[in-house]
């Protein structure tokens, strides 16, 4: 019973030939899942993947890759009559009346859901160890954390568990923890996806993307997320495409831009030296790779805090109490069921950005922090812009470093702000970015690099992702063929 | 006493006459089961996101030029942060930076005949909150509100008293009702008003510390609330105290401003711009288009009345009935006697529609009929007593007059030879009443006219009838 590791192509023939049956796939999962014990989860969606599978089993199976295919969802994406946490205690018992545009969109597409996985709480941190749940751990090594926001789905697609998940990425949140855990995750440009249902985290950053092992499943799952939303204002009309469309392509031609300041001394040798590898892969199959300057890129993580922590305060001011979530007993009065539901509802983490959002947005401060930090980030879009002009596509380093110990200090919150340094710009710009894991370290923990494109362009990023990922030939599961020994 | 000059500024809450709310799909509606006109948008669920209503919009851009102010062109919405119960995301989504329509004005005229302007600081546009009802020690919350689309008006301080104020609001509901904006029933919360008021000795000293009234049911409390305020602040001046920021709210039953709060420090909302919804741009075409459909305004049809000959007493009775008016409206370009036709529709006509509530529109008084009626009335082919007779008819039958009038047996004697010839006839026949009537006897012509009537089965027009007679007696 290892269905989940066969390519997608043999799964769905499979599945077609009525040699297995999704229900074979769904308990495939939940056995992973336990096997791999990574915490990756924070509700797990039994009753109902099941009750699901069997009703697949009724119709006939359509010419649709991921049909019965199992997927995790980040448990910041609500699902109907599927309790939604965000990974904190002030949802713990939060149960959505409604599912997310994206759940739909897959719920279309026939795919299961498996459960909600594990995350920062309310996607605030880069480790996932601000849950409420406890921290995901890293299937490379289980002393290390997945990263974060996006933990559970990282670690959880990385240990093999399941073929696909959902991640949000609002400062990096999908491609640092899949560059951490050794998968593919891509941040769409911003309007890509629907964010309707998505639990706002900083709203004109959020946006939500897949998490696979590998580049063309990435692409198969893109394809169905994409596209203009009723419901969402900020989704954009494009032409339906196919992503997959430029996967197997060659590279000669491409011009690559390299930031100097991904490749400045806040890098880590190791990774360095592993992405000067890359550029001379590139080279040597015809891509000219030049080293550019991008101006405001320093400037990224200070803009991404002023910005996501403002609109953050703001965006957890509904969970009060009275309509859902968490809430006191036998409140003296309003404030104190405001008071006290929100000190015990909330983390450390969370909190702390509240109150350091309530007061960059307070009195005077609006105009000298956000709004000044909102005309900084136009002018970083418009760097961006130039330097498109020029080259296809920008390649660096995802993280600084490799994943680190769960057991380091969270005591410094500007060490974990300095974890999402290179993957920030790429959410102030609005730019789709993707984490490809190009090595290891010495201690065989797993290197990324980030693929950066214009507006628009997750398929030229794919072009190159997919066609490293076949020259690198990385063995990139961890249990190395142990899981099912 | 001393003498004080009171400066006032005013602050108008609308709600938008629209389908459905503004940020979601959820009906806008009054007087509905509490909580049945809500959805999880309204409601502030986690992950849901605002759309934006195209209708609020338009009547938006509407409102702005009925009050004669510039209408913004790229425009955005703000978060106003404020934690209340009423308040499902404890924001509320306004325009605090950007609002829609800015630098107008409404003249009102003063009781002296004098036309004043009433400055528009901006008007912009916003969600209401959902209502709380106290029950005890707990309180319900009814979110069918939540989200209901608001325009509020600020006036610039520039009111002088609570006469103003009367007129001001007065001018306001008149204007925005008849352009459909919103149905502004102040009972009905659907126009809200709050005043600020602030005295100073001179108009060169700064202005005074402003004191809000809230709360105030109807047009005349405003009045009265503003003049109550101005004497309870003359006697704190007077008697050399000061005054506090404060909220009020107009008492009906005390008759007076009681004090809800004084304010300790200015409000912290920390505004800042909706990332949810896109900046809004308006095309030159939208507001053109959006100016086009304004009804008329109330101003503008007294005057074509007027200029029509329709009496003083009914233009202002025809502009408070908005449904004959638009009506009347149809039919300006026809040749009809707008006297006769003003009193037919505020007469026969209304009294029958108030009796069964009815508007007109819901008649089968189509514009043909309603003109061949004046006409028939014009030419004394119909009486006002035959109009009582056929009222019903002419108002729910599609026949035309004329077979309404051959179906009730009523075909008056229009021609005057033929009634000159019944007059004459009645005249050689009664010799003692026409002496009698020589001889000043005035019941002696009711007598001769009541023949006249009686040999006709009174299908003769009684003014044209008595003229004969008397050119016959002479």
């Amino acid at each position: 019973m290892k269905y989940l590791d066969k390519k997608i192509e043999e799964i769905h023939k499979l599945l077609k030939e009525k040699k297995i049956k999704p229900i074979d796939l769904v308990e495939e999962a939940f056995q992973n899942i336990e096997n791999s014990d990574c915490n990756s989860y924070i509700t797990l969606n039994k009753e109902e993947a099941r009750n699901v599978a069997k009703e697949l089993e009724k119709i006939e199976v359509e010419d649709n890759l991921l049909f019965g295919l199992p997927i995790a969802i980040k448990d910041n994406i609500v699902t109907k009559g599927l309790r939604t946490t965000c990974a904190s205690h002030i949802l713990d018992n939060f149960i959505p009346i409604y599912d997310a545009t994206v759940i739909e969109k897959i719920k279309k597409n026939h795919m299961i859901i498996i459960g909600k996985t594990n995350m920062d709480e309310f996607a605030m941190g880069s480790s996932s160890r601000t849950s409420y749940f406890g921290a995901p751990t890293n299937p490379w090594n289980k002393e290390k954390i997945s990263g974060g926001s996006s933990g559970g789905s990282a670690s959880t697609i990385s240990a093999r568990d399941v073929l696909f998940a959902l991640g949000s990425d609002t400062g990096g949140s999908i491609r640092q923890p899949a560059s951490y855990t050794g998968i593919v995750g891509m941040k769409p440009t911003y309007g890509r996806i629907s964010r309707y249902g998505l639990i706002a985290f900083a709203s004109s950053l959020d946006q939500i993307g897949p998490m696979t092992k590998n580049v063309y499943e990435n692409a198969l799952l893109l394809n169905i997320l994409v596209g203009k939303d009723e419901k969402d204002l900020t989704s954009v009309n494009r032409e339906e495409e196919d992503f997959t469309r430029f996967i197997g392509k060659n590279i000669k031609g491409l011009k690559i831009g390299v930031p100097n300041y991904f490749m400045s001394d806040i890098v880590s040798k190791d990774i360095k030296n592993k992405v000067k590898e890359i550029i001379k892969v590139l080279e040597e199959n015809g891509a000219t790779v030049d080293f550019i300057d991008i101006k405001y890129l320093e400037n990224a993580v200070t803009l991404y805090q002023i910005i996501a922590m403002g609109e953050a305060s703001s965006n957890l001011a509904r969970f009060d109490g009275i309509r859902y979530g968490h809430s006191i007993k036998d409140p003296k009065d309003i404030d104190d069921l405001y008071f006290r539901t929100r000190s015990e509802g909330f983390g450390e983490e969370v909190k702390r950005r509240i109150m350091v959002g309530s007061y960059l947005l307070s009195g005077e401060n609006a105009k000298i922090y956000y709004n000044k930090a909102l005309s900084i980030r136009d002018d970083m879009r418009k760097e961006f812009k130039n330097a498109f002009q020029k080259y296809d596509l920008l390649i660096g380093p995802t993280t600084t470093t490799t994943a680190y110990n769960l057991s380091d200090s969270m005591d410094d919150p500007l060490k974990s702000f300095l974890d999402d340094v290179l993957v920030n710009p790429v959410n102030m710009a609005g730019l789709p970015g993707l984490n490809l894991p190009i090595g290891f370290d010495k201690e065989h923990m797993p290197i990324g690099m980030q693929i950066i494109g214009n507006s628009f362009e997750e398929a030229k990023i794919y072009q190159l992702a997919a066609f490293l990922e076949k020259k690198l030939k990385l063995e990139l599961d961890p249990n190395r063929g142990e899981k099912n020994v | 006493m001393s003498n004080y000059i009171p400066t006032i500024g005013v602050e108008v809450h609308l709600e938008l006459k629209t389908k459905t709310k503004i940020f979601s799909n959820s009906m806008n509606g009054y007087g509905e089961m509490a909580n049945s006109l809500t959805n999880v948008v309204d409601l502030g669920y986690p992950g849901t996101l605002p759309t934006l209503n195209e209708e609020v919009i338009k009547l938006g851009i509407k409102a702005a030029t009925i009050l004669n102010c510039n209408i913004r062109k790229v425009m955005h919405f703000d978060r106003k942060n404020y934690f209340y119960p009423d308040n499902p995301k404890n924001y509320q989504i306004t325009q605090a930076r950007t609002p829609i329509g800015y630098d107008g004005y409404v003249e009102i005229t003063l009781e002296n005949q004098e036309k004043k302007k009433i400055y528009i600081e901006e008007m912009h546009i916003e969600e209401d909150t959902c209502k709380s009802a106290h029950r005890g020690e707990k309180t319900l919350l009814d979110f069918n509100r939540a989200g209901v689309p608001l325009i509020e008006i600020v006036t610039k301080p520039c009111i002088s008293s609570g006469e103003e104020v009367k007129l001001y609001l007065e001018k306001l509901r008149e204007l925005l009702s008849f352009g459909d904006i919103s149905d502004c029933k102040i009972e009905e919360g659907s126009m809200r008003a709050d005043v600020n008021v602030s005295l100073r000795k001179k108009e060169s000293d700064p202005l005074g510390t402003k004191v809000e009234i809230k709360n105030i049911g109807s047009i005349s409390n405003a009045k009265l609330g503003v003049e109550k305020e101005i004497k309870r602040q003359t006697k704190i001046y007077d008697n050399k105290e000061t005054i506090k920021p404060q909220t009020r709210r107009f008492d009906d039953k005390k008759n007076d401003t009681i004090l809800m709060r004084v304010k300790e420090t200015g409000n912290d909302y920390r505004y800042f711009p909706e990332p949810d919804i896109p900046f809004v741009v308006l095309t030159d075409e939208m507001i053109e288009s959006c100016r086009k459909e304004i009804p008329m305004l109330p101003d503008e049809r007294r005057q074509i009345y007027k200029e029509k000959g329709i009496l003083e007493i009914n233009v202002n009775k025809l502009v408070q009935n908005r449904s004959l008016s638009d009506y009347l409206n149809t039919l300006l370009e026809e040749k009809i006697d707008f006297k006769i036709a003003s009193n037919l529709l505020l007469g026969d006509i209304s009294a029958y529609l108030n009796k069964k509530e009815k508007t007109i529109q819901e008649t089968t008084l189509t514009k043909k009929r309603f003109v061949e009626l004046v006409h028939l009335l014009e030419n004394n082919t119909l009486t006002s007593k035959n109009l009582k007779e056929m009222i019903e008819d002419i108002l729910e039958k599609e026949d035309s007059i004329e077979k309404i009038m051959k179906e009730k047996n009523i075909e008056n004697i229009t021609d005057d030879t033929e009634i000159r010839k019944v007059i004459k006839t009645i005249i050689s026949n009664n010799p003692e009443s026409v002496e009698d009537y020589k001889n000043g006897h005035d019941r002696a012509i009711k007598y001769l006219m009541g023949q006249v009537m009686k040999e006709t089965k009174g299908k003769v027009n009684p003014k044209m009838t008595m003229d004969i007679l008397l050119e016959e007696l002479k």
